[in-house]
């Protein structure tokens, strides 16, 4: 007789399954423009996030032990914070054209995590704690918010680029676009700009967009480089005081089962090199001359430093934090 | 020399400074992080080739965090923050209401309606009020200016994020100046004094839980739980009994102890000759301890306490928990590996000259940590007090609009321009809403806002 399949891991199963199909219709939407591919992409996102968030609550139920103690448990909560905070910022700012990339990413990481899967266990003394509760979520949710804002910066990147290879409008140029031009009022009618604006700075994607240059077609219809500049910022700002007090609170927990808030950790000193990146991007974003294009590829660094402390730490490098299980 | 202190606070106060600062502190956390830390220098020898090896210890890249240059790097941090702090963001917290030239300011706009300028004023600066605004009014130049300002307060999120940061830099400072740390392997049964505070402490009993779990890649044998129970005396010399679990620390006046690891004592039946050699035998040894057999050159050191020895194999088991326990012993002879083995307890060895060794009993070890830190409290405080300022400074926007209202041909017109602390674009689409708002309530019949929004320059 076949034994049943945990009420967790069926979960598991409908969370994954809707992340792939989500996913490929919101790519396929960002491509395609058919508006009945975001209405069937954002339902399934959101039934994945909650049926991540029931199966984390199953997982729990189930074996009275805190979910979040390994790869596993952390990965789909990161999956799961991911897609929720994309979402909130979707609904806040109208950015569906990122979902595809988004949930893409998530449903990679989610099924990256299902590897590390080595059944339930009790958690080691170190862990038994009710810090554990605290801080592994505040660390996950920075690390999701983050990648939130890479998909934007890449965006970004992207469509700067484009904008520069397509070379007849200099970069200097781009900064003096008036706003409210006639090349910007007549393309910049898209369901997909966060809100109406008028300002165009990437005036070359509008123009080789009315010339039928697909790839221009697709940049074109997502917001301005300063609008996702703002996004990027907006995320960031979420997810740095995230971060900030994970940090706090996982000092916090190691001076109650370390002796020291701070041991130089290759964990604790790879979330510091983290934090110090967003803060140069922080500080960098305060300068007119350095928003922009460096700032998103501060983010971008930022967030592989993160992956870096996320993957790199837990898995190759042995330290106070080697909780690989 | 006015020259030169112009030069350091123009420089120390520059964020792109900073900003240099924050990379080279990164690229130095980053190598602590990459490169083992506080190891032996054989282990880098064995882990990298001999030229970097070599580069890792002569730049102490081994010990980086301690490092006089790492030291020095927060330090230039924390000078170029104070700079910033007194010459940069203090003086900008609340910049004076002057005149500007509105259609020089980005987010510009200007509205056309009917009716005379005082009243037309007034209604502007309802509107404002009761949307939040903090509005002031000024004659500049013969002009009757009005100023709305929000979240003006939030300014000061900066410069409490840096107070955040000197005040755990703070902390940090108090205990290498008055903390002091420590560990102690106390055998079941034995008191330690504490050297620093002079508190006893006696290990009653220890104890430790190994579940073994079958994983999908096998078979692992998970800690569940370390247990010390103790006495502990402190300055009152009253004693008391406690436990110590692992983040459940004991709090003796202001001296934390920790559960930070356990191991084994061993006790050997030690004869020569066939006579007991009470000097040998009633001691406790500890894994590392050598036996010195007198009279010889020969020496015999506990390498490793082996929990449970494979009975059918003979080999040391993965299993930690005690069952079938064995001692690894080496022998050296005039400091020469003389030779090496397993033995089970209860079991003798004969090492040469008439000495035979019996492993006759062990004893639970508690490996204590203790901690002393008065600057915990600071740190904590600056933590927050940073946090604080962080969520100010990224999630309050603080804003200016500038307003005039002049006669035109077509009635008055009301010339509207915002600048904020973190550009334009962010207060963009605000910006847009706020006019058409604007517009609409002067204009309530005309249906879509007619926006004038001027080109930026």
């Amino acid at each position: 007789m076949q034994a049943k399949m945990p009420l967790d891991e069926v979960l598991m199963i409908v969370a994954l399954g809707a992340y792939v199909i989500s996913a490929l219709a919101l790519l396929v939407y960002f491509f395609s423009r058919e508006e009945w591919l975001r209405h069937l992409g954002i339902p399934l996102a959101i039934v994945g996030c909650v049926a991540q968030f029931a199966q984390l609550a199953a997982r729990y139920e189930l074996t009275g032990v805190w979910p979040l103690l390994n790869l596993y448990g952390s990965l789909s909560l990161f999956a799961a914070v991911s897609v929720a905070i994309f979402l909130f910022f979707a609904f806040r700012y109208n950015l569906w054209f990122a979902g595809g990339f988004v949930v893409a990413l998530a449903a990679i990481f989610l099924a990256y995590g299902v590897t590390w899967n080595e059944g339930s266990m009790p958690a080691v003394p170190s862990l038994q704690s009710y810090w554990a509760k605290i801080h592994v979520p505040l660390v996950v949710s920075s690390y999701a918010a983050f990648m939130v804002a890479f998909v934007l910066s890449a965006i970004y990147l992207v469509k700067y680029y484009f904008e520069r290879s397509l070379g007849r409008v200099t970069t200097s140029q781009l900064a003096s676009v008036p706003a409210g031009s006639a090349i910007g009022a007549s393309l910049l009618v898209d369901s997909m700009a966060v809100r109406p604006s008028v300002r165009v700075d990437t005036p070359n994607i509008a123009e080789a967009a009315t010339h039928g240059n697909t790839v221009a077609q697709w940049l074109n219809t997502i917001p301005s480089l300063a609008q996702l500049d703002v996004l990027i910022y907006r995320v960031v700002a979420v997810g740095l005081p995230l971060l900030t007090l994970g940090i706090i609170t996982g000092a916090m927990w190691a001076h109650e089962s370390w002796g020291h808030y701070w041991q130089w950790d290759p964990k604790e000193t790879a979330a510091l090199f983290s934090w110090i990146i967003y803060a140069m991007y922080m500080h960098l974003h305060t300068r007119n001359a350095w928003r922009g294009v460096r700032t998103a590829w501060v983010s971008t660094i930022g967030f592989l430093s993160i992956m870096f402390c996320y993957f790199g730490v837990n898995i190759w490098i042995s330290g106070l934090h080697s909780y690989k299980l | 020399m006015r020259a030169l202190y112009n030069d350091f606070v123009q420089t120390f106060g520059n964020v792109l400074f900073a900003v240099c600062l924050f990379l080279v502190w990164g690229l130095l956390t980053l190598i602590g992080v990459v490169i083992d830390q506080g190891k032996d220098a054989s282990v880098y020898f064995q882990a990298y080739a001999p030229p970097l090896a070599r580069l890792i210890l002569r730049l102490n890249f081994d010990n980086i965090y301690h490092t006089p240059y790492y030291v020095g790097i927060i330090g230039l941090i924390l000078l170029s923050l104070a700079v910033c702090t007194f010459k940069r963001v203090i003086p900008a917290r609340l910049p004076p209401l002057s005149a500007v030239n509105i259609e020089k300011i980005r987010l510009h706009a200007s509205i056309d309606v009917k009716g005379d300028p005082g009243s037309i004023r007034n209604r502007v600066e309802a509107f404002f009020r009761a949307r939040g605004w903090h509005v002031r009014k000024r004659e500049l130049g013969g002009t009757e200016w009005t100023f709305a300002d929000k979240h003006n307060w939030a300014r000061r999120g900066v410069l409490v994020a840096h107070a955040g940061f000197v005040i755990i830099a703070a902390g940090t400072t108090i205990y290498w100046a008055k903390g002091f740390s420590g560990d102690e392997a106390v055998i079941t049964g034995q008191t330690v004094s504490i050297p620093h505070t002079q508190t006893s402490i006696r290990l009653n009993g220890f104890s430790y839980k190994i579940k073994p779990i079958v994983t999908k890649s096998g078979m692992i044998y998970q800690p569940i739980d370390y247990v010390s129970q103790v006495t502990a005396i402190g300055k009152d010399g009253l004693p008391r009994t406690a436990t110590i679990r692992v983040n459940h620390p004991l709090d003796v006046d202001g001296t934390l102890y920790y559960q930070s690891s356990y191991g084994f004592a061993l006790r050997f039946g030690v004869t020569h000759d066939g006579v007991r050699v009470p000097a040998l035998s009633n001691r406790d040894y500890l894994t590392g301890d050598e036996l010195a057999l007198p009279g010889t050159q020969r020496t015999i050191a506990v390498a490793q306490f082996v929990p449970t020895v494979d009975r059918q194999s003979g080999v040391p088991s993965a299993d930690p928990r005690v069952n079938h326990p064995a001692v690894f012993l080496q022998i050296f002879d005039n400091g020469q590996a003389a030779g090496a083995g397993l033995v089970p307890m209860n079991a003798a060895i004969d090492v040469g000259g008439g000495w035979r060794i019996i492993p006759q009993r062990y004893l639970l070890v508690s490996g204590l940590q203790y901690t002393h830190d008065p600057g915990v409290p600071l740190v904590g405080i600056g933590a927050f007090v940073l946090l604080a300022g962080l969520i100010i400074s990224f999630h309050m926007l603080p804003a200016r609009l500038f307003v005039r209202v002049d006669p035109s041909p077509a009635g008055v017109t009301i010339g509207i321009a915002a600048t904020t602390v973190k550009g334009y674009d962010i207060f963009e689409t605000q910006f847009n809403e706020l006019v058409a708002e604007l517009e609409r309530d002067f204009n309530p019949r005309e249906g879509a806002p007619k926006l004038n929004l001027a080109e930026a320059t």
